[in-house]
This record gives structure tokens, C-alpha cells and sequence, in this order.
């Protein structure tokens, strides 16, 4: 019996090996399920990995760095071919990453790029670029504020930022802010963490709602935000979409149901989808392609209830009511 | 009893509500409008900041009442949170059923309605019974037997939705959080009922003195007759329960679930709401007034965050700063000393006249 058992293990082993040998093993370590956002990257990137016929192995650190640290020495230990990779907090990568850099793996930074960036070796970095995002939240709303014939009007402006100290809030902040320098007109009157979560959000509007005297606009940070501000802004009486504008930033489908019912006026995508870049990435890498230490951002859209307004230069936002039904997230 | 001044101001309470009254004052100082109250007609509710409070209050006040309990019995429940999550999970996934083909939030799947809130609530009761039986009838510590599904529970109420966040736009669900009586918000309603409930069943019945009771001295309590364990089990399910009913106001507030900050920390700001309240952390004599006052507390600290603008940065440190105020006013040796120092006055005063 033990003989047998001992044959059977040698087998699967082997095979294993051989599976191993023609196939590409694709490691991916992602932080853990936080938000819908997350949900929709992990399954696009997972799914087009296995759509290749690339072996997935799939690490989720449930929100913790030990886990994540773990998870990528233990996929040194099984010799994957790539690494994927996207750290749950900034700091504290730069051992575990040599490690990688020392094994002659193959690291693929996705997303959120650690602070020893500098210091390692990387394959190639794609993320969403948060500064852009900010930028491109004040610029729809000048350009929309013209449009209304509102463009030399004085504009009280609230903002709803995301979870103090994460990349999205710090990038998001930073360009917002230096994008409102261009328009005298536009006011920042107000400011507070809503911690990326609705039910923060929502509080934190109701008392804005009631300490300052005039709001035409609110900036959320994230799309999760300004749908709870929603809630609050109609329980104040007040209409949202008209008498305060909304604005969010993710454009994940929950937001589009809001814009078409006239709740928010638009939102600036920070795409989950990064299935394409990464089949693309890794093809080119296999067939000895260099593709330099730039980070990759994505093409991103702004999505609103008319369409036809410039976000960014030569860049004009879309009806969300035509690509409703696309969207998966 | 003897209302002295000397045992007015030894008791916590009063130092929870003069700590409370001293945050409004300040609130007050820098705005007065902070206290204006309104009719809002679109709403048919009351509007102000001070409604706020009390209606965002609403999630911590109702878990705090059966962590009031938990702590008097001499334990702890850290599931609390956890729980919050798996109702409005278990809610929202009932809300949805078939969400591939009911796409639209505004619709929903099980039939009847009474069942989306009854489901959560009698699992959250049983997690609580959970709770209740590994330290009634295994003996474990309340720590570690509630931090089972502290941790368990998030992961379940994550399975229950896949991960996703559900939206919902069915009317009846949201009128839990977002709807009205009586011109109050409904959370404040329930919250109402709830203590209600809560200090009839303990102070009107003996149970309330049985728990005290088993806080004291748990061996001493079943040798005199108590079924220790009964009241444990009985204790930790209402705490489920409570919870189970604050996620689904929680749920309701935001039409969605969130199983990842659904209830995040609650169980601290309930000790807190509790300890401030002036429930001793070691067990024995509760009081429920003084939790609800701590909740308040916690509650009207966020507001005014929010309200005053503190910057985000700074929002933490801040709370945590008054909070460390509020609590050394109620230490042992301040209360004495001011307590003293009353008695020494009015003696004063009494020698005076005898002169």
C-alpha cells in the first residue's frame, strides 16, 4: 500500500513537472477582496491569465503584508516564471523584493507601486495615474461649469478624500489641488476623509451640508463616497446633480445608475481592467522585449450624463447611458 | 436612596454628562447656529446636528446596550463588528438573490419581505448563542471565544456576496435607515425601543441583578441558586441579536453591503461607549443611561470633526484626545477628589453658620 502510495506521488510529480515545463506559471499577489473595484481586478486579471493557458497560481493576502511577504517567497520556492504583484501598503518591500530580483524572476508591478521602486529590478509597472485622475475631475467640471454659462461664477467646492495616506487619496489630492490653482473662480471650502466608504461619506456631507452656508460643488474622491453623499444631500432637501453638482472618481456601475437617473453628474474612470496589459506585457517579455522601468497608465475615459465635455487635452467624456450595459463591474 | 451631592458627583454618570455637555458647550462657543433644528419638509424629518448625532449614534448605542451586559458579567464580545457585517451581508444577498436576472437595484428576489430581516437577525442571534455556549459551557475566555468569529465573521459575510457589493433601491429596506416616524429619523426610533426594551427587560425583572450577580462572583452566584450559565447564553445572544439589528440599519443607511467595513471597530467604540459610561470593565453593576450618554459622546466627538473642519490628518489623534480627557475625568481619583473637595466646601460652610 505504501509502495503504491509512494509510485502515485512520483507520478503526480512528474506530471507536474511536465505540465510545468509547457506552460507558463503566472504568480500573482494580490492584496485581498477591499472593494468592488479589487473584486473586478483580481477576477480580469485571473481570468485572462487562465484564458491563456497559463498556469495560475493565486495568492490572497486578505489585507496583510505577512501574508503577502509569504506569499511571494513561496513563490520563489516553487519557481514561477512571473510574478504579479501589488502591495497592500508602500513600504517595508525592499528585502522580499530583492529576493524576487536575486531568484531571476520576472516582477510585474500592478497598480499600486511600492517606495523602493528605485532600489529593484522590475519587469514592467502598470497603474492607473492618480495625479491625472485629480487633475481631470476639475478640469470636466470647469469645462462643464462653462458649458452652463456658470463659468465666471463663484464656486464653493467640497471634497470627500479617500483613506488619509493611500496612494489614490495622496495622488487624487495633490491634482485636484493643483488644478484648482487655474481657476480663481473655484473655491475649496471644505475638506475630510470619508475613508473610500459610503457610509463614511455620508456623514461627513450631512455636516458639511450643515457648516458651510453655500455648496454648488462636491468632489468625492471615489465613486463609493459620493453615492452615500447622495443620500445625504436628499435628506437635506436639497437635489443632487442640480443644486450640488457630484462628482466621483473609479466609474464603477453603480455610479452610471446614478448618472442616469440624474443623481451625479459624472465620473473619472480608474480602470480595474488590467487583463490586457498584462497578456500583452508578458508575450512581449517571453519573445525578449524590453519594456523599460516607465510606469504604463492606462487609457481612461470620464464618463457623464450628456457626453461631449473635455477632461483632459484632445479628451471628451462619454454618455454613460450608452456603455451602461459594458460595464461588469 | 440619598441623592447627596457628594454621591452626585462620585458617580460616573455625572462626569459622562458633563463631559458631554462641555463638548456641545465648545461646539456651541464656536457656532451657535450647531443647535439649530428645522423642519425639513421634503423629508418629513427634523434637521439639525444635534438630530445627527443621535441618528449616527444609532448602530454604537444598540450594540453598546448588550455590550453593557457582556462587560457586567465580567467578559467581552468582540464579534460585535463582525456581526454587523454578516447581517447586512445576509440582507443584502437576500435583497438580491438573483442578481443576474433582477439586474436593477430597485428589485427583489425573496419572497416576502419580513424574510430579509428576519434571516440576519436569527443568524446573528445564533452566532451570539455561538458566543455564549464556548464560554458558558467550554469555558473559554470571552476574548478569545468572540474573536472567533470576529475574524470568521467577516469572511462569512464575505462568502454570503462573493466579495461583491450588492446595491439596493427596494424602498422598504431602506425606509430602516433612511425613513421616518414621527418626524425622527428611524434609526433613532429603533434605538428608542431598543433601550427601552433592554432597560425593561433587566431593571423591571430580576435578570438585570442575576447579571450583576454572576459579574461579582460567578461560582458564589450558581451555588446560590443562579443558572450561571443560562444567563451567560441568554446575555450573548441579545448581543448578537443587537448587532444583527444594527447592520441592517447600517445597511439600510448606505443601500449596500460592505463586508469589509461594515461594523469596522465597533467593538471598541461599544467598550468605550460602555467604559465612559461608567460599567466597570472587571464586572458587577452596570448602568445603561451612562452607555448611552458614552455613545453620545463618541458620536458628537465625530460630528464636530466633521463639522469644524479638523483636517484629516489630525482627524484621529483629536478623538483620541478628548476621549483621554473624558476618561481621566472619570477616573477614580479625580472623581474622589472633586467629591472631596464638595464635602470640605459644604463643611466650611456648615462650620460657618454653627460660628
Amino acid at each position: 500500500m505504501k509502495k503504491l502510495l509512494g509510485i502515485a506521488l512520483a507520478l503526480v510529480l512528474v506530471l507536474g513537472m511536465a505540465a510545468n515545463a509547457s506552460a507558463l506559471t503566472v504568480a500573482f499577489s494580490q492584496i485581498g477582496q477591499e472593494s468592488d473595484w479589487r473584486t473586478a481586478n483580481t477576477d480580469n486579471v485571473c481570468a485572462a491569465i487562465e484564458a491563456q493557458g497559463w498556469e495560475l497560481v493565486y495568492a490572497d493576502a486578505q489585507q496583510k503584508q505577512e501574508n503577502q511577504v509569504q506569499a511571494l517567497r513561496s513563490f520563489i520556492t516553487q519557481g514561477v516564471d512571473y510574478i504579479l504583484f501589488t502591495g497592500v501598503v508602500s513600504s517595508g518591500w525592499d528585502e522580499v523584493l530583492k529576493e524576487v530580483n536575486e531568484a531571476e524572476i520576472p516582477l510585474l508591478l500592478l497598480d499600486r507601486i511600492p517606495d523602493c521602486v528605485d532600489e529593484i529590478e522590475y519587469a514592467a509597472a502598470f497603474g492607473g495615474d492618480f495625479v491625472e485622475e485629480g487633475r481631470r475631475m476639475v478640469r470636466w467640471l470647469a469645462n462643464y461649469l462653462e458649458k452652463e454659462g456658470r463659468g465666471d461664477e463663484e464656486i464653493n467646492i467640497v471634497m470627500l478624500e479617500g483613506t488619509t495616506g493611500a496612494d489614490a487619496q495622496v495622488g487624487r489630492s495633490e491634482g485636484i489641488l493643483a488644478e484648482l490653482e487655474n481657476y480663481p473662480n473655484l473655491k475649496l471650502v471644505a475638506q475630510q476623509t470619508g475613508n473610500f466608504t459610503r457610509a463614511e461619506g455620508q456623514p461627513v456631507m450631512e455636516s458639511f451640508l450643515k457648516s458651510v452656508d453655500k455648496i454648488d460643488v462636491l468632489l468625492a474622491q471615489n465613486d463609493d463616497m459620493a453615492l452615500g453623499a447622495i443620500d445625504a444631500i436628499k435628506a437635506a432637501g436639497k437635489v443632487p446633480g442640480k443644486d450640488i453638482i457630484v462628482i466621483g472618481c473609479d466609474s464603477v456601475k453603480a455610479a452610471f445608475d446614478a448618472i442616469v437617473a440624474g443623481d451625479m453628474n459624472a465620473t473619472i474612470e480608474c480602470t480595474p481592467l488590467y487583463a490586457d496589459f498584462v497578456v500583452d506585457a508578458i508575450n512581449r517579455l517571453e519573445a525578449g522585449e524590453d519594456l523599460g522601468r516607465e510606469i504604463i497608465h492606462p487609457d481612461e475615459g470620464c464618463f457623464d450624463a450628456e457626453g461631449g465635455i473635455e477632461y483632459a487635452e484632445g479628451l471628451v467624456s462619454v454618455k454613460a447611458a450608452d456603455v451602461i450595459d459594458e460595464r461588469v463591474y | 436612596m440619598k441623592f447627596s451631592k457628594e454621591r452626585i458627583l462620585k458617580s460616573k454618570l455625572t462626569w459622562a454628562v458633563i463631559a458631554e455637555a462641555l463638548i456641545l458647550l465648545v461646539c456651541f462657543c464656536i457656532r451657535p447656529d450647531f443647535f439649530s433644528i428645522s423642519y425639513q419638509p421634503s423629508t418629513g424629518m427634523l434637521y439639525g446636528s444635534l438630530i445627527d448625532i443621535v441618528n449616527r449614534s444609532a448602530e454604537i448605542t444598540i450594540i453598546a446596550m448588550g455590550m453593557t451586559l457582556v462587560i457586567a458579567l465580567g467578559g467581552t464580545d468582540l464579534s460585535v463588528g463582525a456581526l454587523v457585517a454578516v447581517a447586512g451581508a445576509l440582507a443584502l444577498k437576500l435583497l438580491r438573490w438573483d442578481v443576474n436576472e433582477y439586474p436593477t437595484p430597485g428589485d427583489y428576489s425573496v419572497q416576502p419581505f419580513i424574510l430579509v430581516l428576519l434571516v440576519p437577525l436569527v443568524v446573528c442571534l445564533l452566532m451570539g448563542l455561538f458566543n455564549g455556549t464556548l464560554i458558558a459551557k467550554f469555558g473559554m475566555q470571552p476574548i478569545i471565544a468572540t474573536l472567533v468569529l470576529m475574524v470568521a465573521g467577516r469572511g462569512i459575510a464575505q462568502i454570503t456576496t462573493d466579495g461583491k457589493q450588492f446595491t439596493t433601491l427596494f424602498s422598504p429596506f431602506r425606509f430602516i435607515g433612511q425613513g421616518s416616524f414621527l418626524f425622527l429619523p428611524m434609526p433613532i426610533i429603533i434605538t428608542i425601543v431598543v433601550v427601552a426594551g433592554v432597560a425593561i427587560f433587566t431593571r423591571k425583572t430580576a435578570f438585570g441583578m442575576f447579571v450583576e450577580s454572576v459579574g461579582v462572583n460567578r461560582s458564589a452566584s450558581r451555588v446560590s441558586g443562579l443558572r450561571s450559565d443560562r444567563i451567560i447564553l441568554i446575555v450573548y445572544a441579545l448581543t448578537g441579536l443587537l448587532s444583527g439589528i444594527s447592520g441592517l440599519i447600517y445597511s439600510s443607511r448606505i443601500s449596500s453591503c460592505d463586508s469589509n467595513n461594515a461594523g469596522l471597530n465597533y467593538e471598541m467604540d461599544a467598550i468605550l461607549a460602555v467604559v465612559i459610561g461608567g460599567t466597570n470593565m472587571s464586572g458587577g453593576k452596570f448602568s445603561l443611561a451612562g452607555t448611552v450618554v458614552g455613545s453620545l459622546i463618541i458620536r458628537t466627538i465625530v460630528t464636530f470633526v466633521y463639522y469644524f473642519g479638523v483636517t484629516a490628518e489630525s482627524t484621529m489623534a483629536f478623538k483620541a484626545m478628548i476621549i483621554a480627557v473624558v476618561i481621566v475625568l472619570q477616573s477614580e481619583p479625580v472623581r474622589n477628589m472633586m467629591a472631596k473637595r464638595a464635602k470640605s466646601k459644604q463643611n466650611a460652610v456648615r462650620g460657618g453658620v454653627h460660628a
